[in-house]
């Protein structure tokens, strides 16, 4: 079993015991050469390798009740993590700049963009996505929220929906939802193109009413 | 987004320390608009520190007022039940701010030190003297696409009416940065040479022929906290914005108004404005006028009236000339409405 | 079905997938060795590439390639001549250009892919995207229609542009007389999911798209032609489409480009271009300007109608849609003429967009109504109702079912027009201005040609296959009630499988015709099986033997006598009995002579309520009514969507959707979602939707009519009218932001 998740799979694995060479206990010391200079290695036609030594990070983060050991780039997003390299392929990208909501997930129980969330300030953090609200998986029961979704046709497309879903719990759980103005209101940072926000107001008032626990 | 080195600092001294090491290091926070700006290629860093694991995030009560630390996150001051208290007008202006999963990420630092939602400041195929100052030895990574300011002359609906400069008409985005002028916050830094305190109107700077510059901060200086000076303003406070949508957007003008009422004087008032300068733009003249007045219509007329002084339109945006002082009269009436 | 019966409101089928994540959209697939690719886009509207430095990029870690017009693998069925296929390489309007992706270093928008760079992780591509630098011999961009309007030219079709029905000027001679302009801007689509593509090429001449599109037939008939394969060897898979709006009706070049990338590299591709490419990649909905020329008598009849629109389309390809077609048919008029021309610019080719030119004309037309109505003094409902027709003046024709009258009293009714004030600005709450305003909709009821087979086995449960996409309506729903309503299985023993070219072929997902066309296909294929059922149950020696056909009815898994319950069969006895594992029917189902003989048309009427803020100018609809007449509604609680759906779309349309240019430089500024406003959770009320529900008797078995662009179509002119009530100013130009109204207000 390699020593970190992510990388097994691929074409060219690192070997982590030199790419992943960035151990937090000599953070500042190990940096004899910055990544623009190894930039500038590889314009200069030096091997790709020296670059490639700069590249990965070790991230250890709890994602869905699994803790996970990984490598990655610093510059991986959140969301790019989630969705290329762990396949958790519900959260969206919508717009990748944290302007439209469809890549909300909860960040120590936070709801935030993950778009614009470097994987690697997530350390130690526990993260849960929109697979992780149904801890019996696909198959198993239903968090209310999906249920009230289904209820109300609250998506048309359905792209918005695991963002708009993440932010609806998260919008009860803050004690956001106490009318539909407010819903309304704390619900803005979701867009929904098809325009099923009626039904969605409907979907998190009736949780709300309902007064199960999200 | 390019490759840089990546630090995580768990206390101030090592974040002032880590900084100091380079050209081209950049704190990360929130992150929220220092990742929009790195994946558009506007500010290229060789190096985050991440100092989102520094203890900066308490909000208390001290002896003169509230201190919120710079890493608290703009949701937990919204919430926060002091800041609703004490200073309300502040909890209604980050509440105006950005969607609620952006306050769950931005910080109380990283909203001071955002970055201009200008378009061509965004765009590095546009000008921008902001993004491409023209002077030599400006910032490495931030010499990037064509210099001049695409705004003068162009879409600038969004722009300033208020102390811009022929280099740059952007205006600074926070609602936040808007309810801490008008309560004279000041700002606590920290950094290579020592600790020093800011008072709120000086953080913010204007264009002038340095519109790269958005703030006063010195190379290395952290941000940890902001101090709120206690007031008589909780009763009377609003937080007006003008934008395109109900939510989600920036603003055309914002008003932020603070006032201490007794039956319908006004005892005291804090009047700033977003949307419409550089910086957050007290209304000094104006707070002078109300200042015992009774609260009424053609009174804040006046007042709206002396806050225009010195305002210019650049096209597009020439409607804010009527927006900004409608926007003041339409605050002021909220604010003074007795509870 | 035969009967006046309401469909149920049955919760979507897909719902569950779409809830829990597991809903796979085009980039949610994962293929082996999978690579990533970033089109780098020009910086300047209009010139040539004068040099294109593509060394950093390429020694950049993990790049596989960056592919230019100086290097870009061929596409063998593009070398062909230009037939001008929308799903080929664009075709070229007489005089002008051609595009072709990374054919040529000719820059005919700004956007324009200049490079393609594939690397083997989405990161790496991205940066190395950004190392490619091109220089240009830049040109002056014509981007600003209203600059160029004398150079509209007239489309090529029938009618040249031009329509006349009596006398073109007499609107000149009415007493009461109205003419005004009314300019739409540039709108995207921006469906939230960002459009690309997964291109693999399984063997040489066999290929697996997961693709964006509104049509997997139409991307695999675009592909087969691009690279001159079978289309049997291509594979397209597009079972959930995070939204269209119009921006999947073609195949676009960058998907074309992507798989012949995919081709030399050898290994699977995939492409999800950045938000701000979907502002010049994928179409908008064109900036168009419209005049109209209205004239009336002093009884509110009117006299002479005459509405010109003139829209922006590319250099390089003619688009064209039907935006004065609603003034030609809408009203009983007798003078009519319209003219539409459209402007060759340097901007990408628009696309259709959700309610398409309609909602652009009927933006005009139904404001322009209401201003007419308001000089006359009279109420926007009532001056509709003295110009109503029960037939279409265009062609002549009954219509095949129209129920306008009702749809007006029972919006009427829903939003409490009679709190409405005819005098504007008469309506105040605390600071704030009240108005209503109301206006029609109108849209093309269509049935097209399209196939579907119906698997029944023997344990009665029932399998739908078709290859259209359901791109957000509810189309799978849709088919499972109509299925479930021919053949009474019960609706969770029914499955719908969609969105694949292994299943029968089905037109692309647009223009609201979803429901009648493959409708119709389930219906016949399910009628099909249901018919073999009785055959065999009344045979000789068969469970109902010496019944009549007629005498049957189906439900619940059961065949019987309709007046003697206690005969019946259950379906899975009755295939047993016969030995069947399966019913296995197919049907390819179309329109016949009724299409000639009657007009068909869905209509829309929609009411808002709105409150304007005098001193800031903002507007915020506060109610809003939409009432859908298109015939049977076959999914209650899908089509509620999707008539919410076009009200949120309205609101934006109406309100707050405008992408800026900055003419000097030909470039977007505001090609984000953040500077794009569309419509947010805080912008958009309650609403009330009503169906008419009435089935239409004509158009096809279900008597049910598309309703995917009547939701939007006039609902912009509702909310500019009901502006107009609250404060007496009229703002012609869309959207209507609290700066426009604040110059008009003081």
């Amino acid at each position: 079993m390699a020593e970190y998740e992510n990388t097994g799979g691929k074409s060219e694995a690192p070997n982590a015991s030199r790419r992943v060479f960035f151990k937090q206990s000599s953070a500042l010391a190990a940096l004899a050469m910055t990544p623009p200079a190894a930039m500038t290695a590889v314009a200069n036609g030096l091997d790709e390798k020296v670059a490639a030594a700069f590249e990965q990070m070790p991230l250890h983060v709890e994602i869905n009740g699994t803790m996970r050991t990984l490598a990655i780039e610093p510059r991986v997003t959140l969301l790019d993590l989630l969705r290329e390299q762990l396949h958790l392929t519900g959260t969206k990208k919508g717009c990748d700049h944290g302007q439209c909501g469809a890549c909300t997930v909860h960040v120590d129980g936070q709801r935030v963009n993950s778009c614009l969330t470097l994987a690697m300030t997530t350390e130690g953090s526990q993260v849960t996505t929109i697979e992780g609200l149904t801890p019996g998986g696909p198959d198993g029961p239903l968090h209310p929220m999906q249920e009230a979704f289904i209820k109300h046709d609250g998506f048309q497309c359905g792209y918005c929906t695991p963002g708009q879903i993440m932010s609806a719990v998260a919008c009860i759980r803050e004690g956001h939802a106490d009318s539909p103005e407010e819903v309304r209101e704390y619900m803005s940072g979701n867009i929904c193109r098809c325009g099923a926000y009626a039904n969605i107001v409907d979907a998190i008032m009736d949780v709300k009413k309902g007064g199960a626990r999200v | 987004m390019n490759q840089f080195q990546y630090t995580r600092v768990t206390t101030p001294k090592a974040a002032v320390s880590a900084i100091s090491t380079g050209n081209g290091s950049y704190f990360l926070a929130g992150g929220t608009n220092l990742i929009d700006l790195m994946k558009r290629e506007v500010v290229v860093p060789e190096r985050l520190i991440d100092i989102n694991k520094l203890p900066l995030a308490t909000i208390e009560k001290t002896a003169t007022g509230l201190r919120i630390g710079a890493m608290a996150k703009n949701s937990a001051v919204a919430e926060s039940e002091l800041v609703k208290k004490y200073v309300p007008l502040l909890t209604m202006a980050l509440n105006a701010g950005a969607s609620a999963q952006l306050r769950n990420m931005a910080t109380v630092g990283g909203n001071m030190m955002q970055r201009t939602r200008c378009a061509y400041f965004y765009d590095t195929a546009m000008p921008c003297n902001k993004r491409s100052p023209v002077q030599a030895g400006a910032d490495k990574g931030q010499t990037n696409g064509p210099v001049g300011c695409g705004a003068i002359g162009g879409i600038n609906r969004m722009h300033a009416i208020f102390g811009a400069s022929t280099k740059c008409i952007a205006v600074h985005p926070s609602d936040m940065c808007i309810a801490l002028a008008a309560l004279d916050a000041t700002v606590n830094v920290s950094g290579p040479k020592g600790d020093r305190t800011i008072p709120f109107g000086d953080f913010h700077r204007l264009p002038g022929d340095t519109p790269q510059k958005d703030n006063t901060l010195l190379p290395g200086e952290l941000i940890m906290s902001v101090d709120i000076p206690t007031n008589k303003f909780a009763d009377h406070s609003h937080y007006l914005k003008v934008r395109d949508r109900a939510s989600y957007a920036f603003a055309l003008v914002s008003v932020g108004v603070a006032v201490d009422m007794k039956r319908d004087t006004i005892q005291d008032i804090r009047l700033a404005m977003g949307g419409v300068a550089h910086k957050p733009w007290r209304l000094i003249e104006a707070e002078q006028f109300l200042r015992g007045k009774s609260a009424t219509e053609a009174n804040f007329k006046q007042a709206a009236m002396l806050a225009m002084n010195g305002a210019k339109g650049y096209g597009e945006n020439d409607f804010k000339l009527t927006l900004a002082p409608n926007s003041i009269i339409d605050a002021l009436k909220t604010a003074t409405k007795t509870a | 079905m035969t009967k006046d019966t309401k469909n149920p409101p049955i919760d979507r089928v897909d719902g569950r997938l779409k809830v829990t994540g597991g809903a796979n959209y085009f980039a949610d697939f994962e293929l082996p060795n999978m690579a990533y690719c970033v089109l780098v886009g020009s910086e300047v509207g209009r010139g040539t590439i004068t040099s294109l430095d593509t060394k950093k990029a390429q020694g950049a870690p993990g790049v596989l390639g960056v592919f230019t017009h100086q290097n870009m693998p061929p596409i063998p069925g593009w070398d062909a001549p230009v037939g001008g296929e929308a799903d080929g390489p664009a075709p070229k309007p007489k005089r002008e250009e051609t595009y072709r992706i990374l054919s040529s270093p000719k820059i005919l928008f700004d956007g324009q892919p200049i490079a393609i760079v594939v690397a083997d992780s989405f990161e790496r591509a991205t940066y190395a995207a950004s190392l490619v630098k091109a220089t240009y011999n830049k040109q002056a961009a014509r981007t600003e229609l209203e600059k160029h309007l004398s150079e509209g030219v007239a489309p090529k079709g029938a009618d040249g542009g031009n329509y006349l029905r009596g006398k073109a000027d007499a609107y000149q001679s009415a007493p009461v007389r109205l003419e005004a302009n009314y300019t739409i801007p540039i709108e995207v689509h921006n469906p939230m999911e960002l459009h690309g593509i997964l291109a693999h090429w399984t063997a040489s001449d066999k290929l697996m798209i997961y693709a964006k599109t509104q049509g997997v037939n139409a991307t695999q008939q675009a592909m087969a032609q691009a690279f001159k394969l079978d289309p049997k060897n291509i594979h397209v898979h597009t079972e959930f489409m995070g939204g269209g709006f119009g921006m999947g009706l073609r195949t676009w070049p960058q998907e074309t480009a992507v798989v012949a990338v995919a081709r030399k590299i050898g290994r699977p591709l995939k492409l999800v271009v950045t938000r701000s490419q979907m502002f010049t990649l994928v179409g908008h909905r064109p900036y168009t300007v419209q005049t109209i020329n209205m004239g009336a008598d002093t009884n509110g009849k009117l006299v002479g109608l005459a509405h010109a629109a003139t829209a922006e389309t590319a250099s390089y390809e003619d688009f064209t849609e039907a935006t004065v077609n609603m003034t030609k048919f809408m009203y009983d008029c007798p003078n009519v003429s319209t003219r539409y021309r459209i402007v060759r610019l340097d901007r990408s080719v628009p696309i259709w967009m959700r309610g398409p030119g309609e909602a652009t004309g009927a933006f005009a037309l139904e404001s322009a109504m209401d201003e007419m109505a308001h000089k006359l003094n009279l109420d926007p409902i009532e001056f509709r109702l003295r110009n109503y027709t029960e037939t279409d003046p265009e062609h002549n024709r009954p219509y095949s079912s129209k129920n306008l009258k009702e749809a007006y009293q029972r919006g009427a009714d829903a939003i409490g027009w009679s709190n409405r004030k005819n005098e504007p600005g008469s309506q105040r709450e605390g600071d704030w201005l009240i108005g209503y305003g109301m206006s029609t909709g109108v849209f093309s009821a269509f049935r097209w040609e399209a196939s579907a087979r119906a698997l029944l086995k023997a344990d009665s449960s029932l399998t739908i296959q078709s290859a259209v996409t359901d791109i957000g309506p509810g189309t799978g729903t849709a088919l499972t009630i109509i299925a479930h309503n021919v053949l009474g299985v019960p609706l969770n023993q029914i499955k719908v499988e969609y969105g694949d070219t292994s299943l029968p072929k089905a037109p692309t997902q647009g223009g609201s015709a979803i429901v009648s066309a493959v409708g119709s296909a389930v219906f016949d294929a399910c009628t099909a099986v249901k018919k073999q059922l009785t055959e065999l149950a009344i045979k000789e020696g068969g469970s109902l033997a010496g019944r009549q056909a007629d005498e049957l009815i189906i439900a619940d898994g059961v065949l019987s006598v309709e007046k003697e319950p206690r005969k019946k069969v259950a379906l899975s006895e009755l295939m047993r009995a016969n030995n069947l594992t399966v019913i296995d029917k197919s049907a390819d189902s179309k329109g016949g002579s009724e299409q000639s003989k009657y007009s068909m048309y869905s209509f829309s009427v929609h009411f808002v309520q709105v409150r304007v803020n005098p001193l800031t100018g903002v507007v915020r609809v506060s109610k809003a009514v939409s009432v859908a007449d298109s015939g049977r509604i076959v999914s209650p609680k899908t089509a509620a969507s999707q008539m919410i759906g076009g009200v949120a779309g309205g609101i934006g349309m109406a309100l707050t959707e405008e992408a800026s240019i900055d003419h000097r430089f030909g470039r977007f500024v505001n090609n984000n979602l953040g500077d794009y406003h569309v419509a947010v959770h805080a912008d958009v009320p309650a609403i009330e939707t009503i169906m008419i529900d009435k089935p239409d008797p004509i158009i096809n078995p279900m008597g049910a009519k598309g309703m995917g662009e009547i939701a939007l179509i006039g609902f912009a002119g509702a909310v500019a009218n009901a502006v107009f009530n609250a404060t007496g100013q009229r703002v012609r130009d869309l959207p209507i932001t609290p700066d426009k109204l604040l110059r008009k207000l003081t």
